[in-house]
């Protein structure tokens, strides 16, 4: 063969091997780009786990046409079904959500079936959310696919609900204390609106050093109601990471409040709520619409007091999916593992967002 | 002609305002245009230095924009770029074959997707600016390494720095791509040329330093602040997601943006390509420096790029490197169409002119397929708002603006902590995460919103009262995070945000600013040096073409005419 031919042979044989192999093995930033696969172009769903990882792939790629096709029990739902199961029903976090990672859990495995617990981190644009599902997996032929375990939302007409709208700041912090924690220093309270008028409130804190200087200045974001009805109070948790709270001697409190018009409309009421002790510490309970129409977002936020009545912590969690009217949504608000002891009674307060009406 | 009735109408239709970057340009060229020796920019990211990216084709623009305003500026600033292009090739393509083949070669560039995508589509002035400076050098860089004439020495070596001053990217990877086939070039004419025109290894390895020093030692001058910058304030954020560096295969969609669009018919070409260019033993280093630069531009999807450019490869963008790819080819495509020409007449020429006419025509139109974020968005009334009632007191961002974050910043007078220049941001909210623009957060999923949330976070801090939405997804997070919607505009589909109790912006201390001296050094010597090159061209050379660079002069081995294409 000539020097010619075997150049030209050997720049496209190499090429092709190349392409094989950026193809069969890519790399982790190229894979990224098709769903996080690693496994490549060939990759299989020889295992449960892999079966997995593909459907999460789709999901990320929102594929949700092919992640649909993939199930093994498409069948009993129909691919709305498992649009509506993901991105939620009427606008929510969910709906543009992305998902970020999923962590796989075996649970238990046989030659014909198999079952994991498949935690979803997903982001969103107020924050990340999780959703877990234990999915159940089935060997069709030579390759594994799983049977979605379906969460049911039914959609809820609009609905007319008589409401009393309040038009209504002087505003007063009633708590406040410092924390030191590992991550740095916390600062909580609560704030009351003890006017007659309805508030749009913040609060702002300065961290003060012993020789007067100002160390830091952050402020409440969204751990925080920001809208207050007359004698209304809101927890507030700022956060100061990597700040030492031996070397601060003062600590500038800064709430501010503007007039706003507002409503106690939607009403959503907490029920069942109550506080689980023990490893895993948090408040749990149900969130129902009582208003008429679909409330998108809403967030949830807890303060944590002790025997003396005194702020232990304050939390908080976006509920992911949209309250349909009188449709109670399960929330459940974490407490740190080292202040669980502390917490004798605790108390919601719930914040909501309707599409339109900001 | 061809260039000039090709891409002239399309520039006065002012076609590339329409892409991802060059209302980014254009913003640069605007501050050249009233701080020509001041490159602080107060209006992006609380202040940023433009000598972060090196300035000969914004300043240019903004030279011409005292005569054609900005975006008119900019566009004969891209023609002369797209004109450059043509001559650049012909005269490297004659490097490689005969005049006849460069001939083609030069008017395949005018239809090459590669230029039509980054023109229309990317519109990346810098870097279709800098390529062709290059092209215009290296025929005078072989001269001086094949013949050691002094004149083409200046010649090299004034268009070599005038060409960085354009682009960095193009300076650090594509320089090198494109040179090392010339050195190879001259030193295989050299060895086989008779005794009286040998150049021996030691006189050839003194040229190649000697030009590397002095241009090197020029480009360091030119853009002194630029590597004061970068050695200072290295690039250590975290890398920010970009299509061109997925697995073209297992991304079909990026694939179709980045290979495709790009190479457009050039792909039908690649075959002969290859075997034409391995059949002619002067043409190998060219194809074996096309075919490494085809490598790094398929990005993710072979492992050579990802191995050998490390965590380059995670801050790089590779649709410049099919572009560079695209223009090393083109002298042995030239000559593939000769052939194919010489052997089927009308029946290959029409093929191939409907091939080149319909790659040209896909690459235009895919801004108008593909249209970046908001291209048709007007921000006349964001900056009317801006600008009126002291609003311009306190610093703003833009949340579904895409690349009209640039056009706003022109037009009014508020300062942003968002902007689009990647390696110009400093402010640690901007460079932790992954996340590019502010405008486009969401498009870059959690590290977008991270950082979107760490600046809302620390509103406080940089004077942020306002934020611009025309994407209603951003609503819940400005809702819980304390911000209330204070107005609208153009009918209700632009809405205004504002949160209490932000003080008013002020200037920053950052230790970035460049001093004084830079800022003289940055308005006078790339600009000086492109002058100096528009002159120095000029000089009048005796023409020393490769001798044996004539259509029938080539060796080919084993290979009868046509045999290719049969």
């Amino acid at each position: 063969m000539s020097q010619g031919k075997l150049l030209a042979t050997a720049i496209a044989v190499t090429t092709g091997l190349l392409v094989t192999a950026g193809t069969l093995w890519p790399s982790a930033v190229a894979a990224s780009y098709s769903g996080g696969k690693t496994e490549g172009i060939l990759s299989s769903t020889s295992t449960p786990e892999a079966a997995v990882n593909d459907l999460a792939a789709q999901l990320k790629l929102h594929a949700l046409a092919k992640a649909y096709s993939s199930l093994a029990n498409k069948a009993e739902f129909s691919e709305a079904d498992f649009e509506r199961d993901l991105l939620g029903i009427g606008l929510s976090l969910r709906t543009y959500a992305t998902l970020d990672s999923v962590e796989v859990r075996p649970l238990h495995q046989s030659t014909t079936d198999a079952d994991l617990t498949m935690k979803m981190h997903w982001s969103s644009v107020v924050g990340n959310f999780d959703d877990t599902r234990d999915v159940h997996a089935v060997k069709v032929g030579n390759h594994w696919a799983l049977n979605w375990p379906l969460k049911h939302e039914s959609p809820v007409p609009p609905q007319v609900i008589p409401v009393n709208y309040l038009e209504a700041p002087h505003v007063r912090i009633v708590d406040m204390h410092p924390l030191s924690r590992a991550e740095g220093v916390v600062v909580m309270g609560e704030l009351l609106n003890e006017d007659v008028v309805p508030a749009f409130v913040s609060v702002k804190a300065t961290l003060v050093t012993k020789a007067g200087e100002t160390l830091d200045s952050e402020g409440s974001f969204d751990m925080i109601s920001h809208t207050l009805l007359p004698k209304q109070v809101t927890p507030f948790i700022i956060h100061f990471p990597g700040t030492d709270l031996s070397k601060i001697s003062t600590i500038n409190m800064e709430p501010t409040s503007v007039l706003v018009s507002a409503s106690a409309d939607p009403v959503v009421e907490i029920e069942n709520q109550r506080y689980q002790e023990g490893s895993g510490a948090a408040v749990t309970g149900q969130l129902t619409n009582q208003s008429g129409h679909t409330v998108n977002v809403s967030h949830v936020l807890t303060t944590f007091y002790d025997a003396n009545g005194q702020v232990v912590w304050v939390g908080g969690q976006y509920i992911d999916r949209a309250l349909q009217p009188q449709t109670p949504v399960d929330f459940r608000v974490p407490v740190p593992q080292d202040l669980a002891g502390k917490v004798k009674s605790e108390r919601t307060v719930v914040s909501t967002y309707i599409q339109g009406n900001s | 002609m061809v260039a000039v009735a090709v891409h002239l109408p399309l520039l006065l239709m002012q076609l590339p305002l329409k892409s991802y970057d060059t209302n980014f340009h254009i913003f640069f060229a605007s501050h050249y245009a009233q701080h020509w020796f001041d490159p602080w920019n107060p209006k992006w990211f609380a202040g940023f230095s433009q000598t972060t990216y090196p300035p000969l084709p914004q300043q240019w623009t903004a030279i011409l924009s005292w005569v054609l305003g900005l975006n008119l500026a900019y566009m004969t600033v891209q023609f002369v770029g797209i004109l450059l292009l043509v001559v650049g090739v012909y005269r490297f393509a004659e490097l490689w074959v005969s005049p006849r083949a460069a001939s083609y070669a030069a008017l395949a560039s005018v239809f090459i997707a590669a230029e039509g995508f980054l023109v229309y589509s990317a519109g990346q002035l810098s870097t279709t600016v800098a390529a062709p400076i290059y092209l215009n050098a290296l025929p005078f860089l072989f001269q001086w390494l094949r013949h050691g004439s002094w004149r083409s020495f200046l010649k090299a070596f004034v268009l070599l720095v005038t060409a960085a001053a354009a682009h960095h990217v193009t300076l650090i990877f594509g320089s090198v791509l494109f040179a090392l086939p010339i050195i190879a070039l001259a030193w295989m004419d050299g060895r086989d040329s008779e005794d009286s025109d040998k150049v021996s290894a030691p006189a050839l390895v003194v040229r190649i330093v000697s030009i590397v020093v002095a241009a090197g030692a020029a480009i360091a001058a030119v853009l002194l602040p630029f590597w004061i910058g970068l050695i200072r304030y290295p690039v250590t954020q975290t890398p920010i997601a970009h299509a061109s560096r997925a697995n073209f295969l297992l991304s079909p969609e990026a694939g179709i943006n980045y290979f495709v669009v790009p190479y457009g018919a050039l792909i039908l070409a690649l075959p002969f390509i290859v075997i034409r260019g391995s059949s002619i033993r002067r043409l190998r280093p060219l194809l074996i420096g096309f075919w490494a630069t085809f490598l790094l531009g398929l990005g993710g999807t072979t492992p050579v790029a990802p191995l050998l450019l490390g965590r380059s490869f995670n801050v790089l963008t590779f649709e410049r490197f099919s572009y560079w790819a695209t223009l090393l080819c083109l002298p042995i495509l030239g000559q593939v169409i000769v052939e194919a020409v010489d052997r089927f007449r009308l029946k290959a020429l029409i093929p191939i002119a409907s091939l080149a006419a319909a790659t040209c025509a896909l690459a235009v139109a895919w801004s108008t397929y593909k249209p970046a974020d908001a291209s048709n968005l007007n921000v006349d009334s964001v900056a009317l708002w801006l600008n009126r009632d002291g609003h311009d007191h306190y610093r703003y961002i833009t949340l579904g603006f895409g690349n009209k974050l640039s056009r706003l910043a022109m037009q009014t007078h508020a300062n942003s902590v968002d902007g689009e220049s990647n390696s110009a941001r400093m402010l640690p909210e901007l460079t932790q995460f992954g996340g590019a623009a502010l405008t486009s957060s969401k498009y870059f999923a959690k590290p977008g919103l991270d950082s979107l949330r760490a600046m809302l976070n620390h509103a406080d801090r940089y004077g942020l009262k306002f934020i611009i939405v025309r994407d209603p997804y951003y609503d819940p997070l400005l809702y819980f995070a304390g911000w209330r919607q204070v107005d609208s505009l153009d009918d209700k589909t632009i809405t205004i945000w504002s949160k209490d109790g932000v003080p008013p912006a002020l200037p920053m201390n950052a230790a970035e600013m460049p001093t004084h001296f830079q800022g003289l050094i940055w308005g006078t010597l790339p600009v000086g040096f492109s002058l100096l090159a528009m002159l120095v061209v000029l000089l009048p050379e005796k023409r020393l073409r490769p001798e044996h660079v004539t259509d029938a002069a080539y060796t080919r081995e084993h290979l009868v005419s046509g045999g290719m294409v049969s």
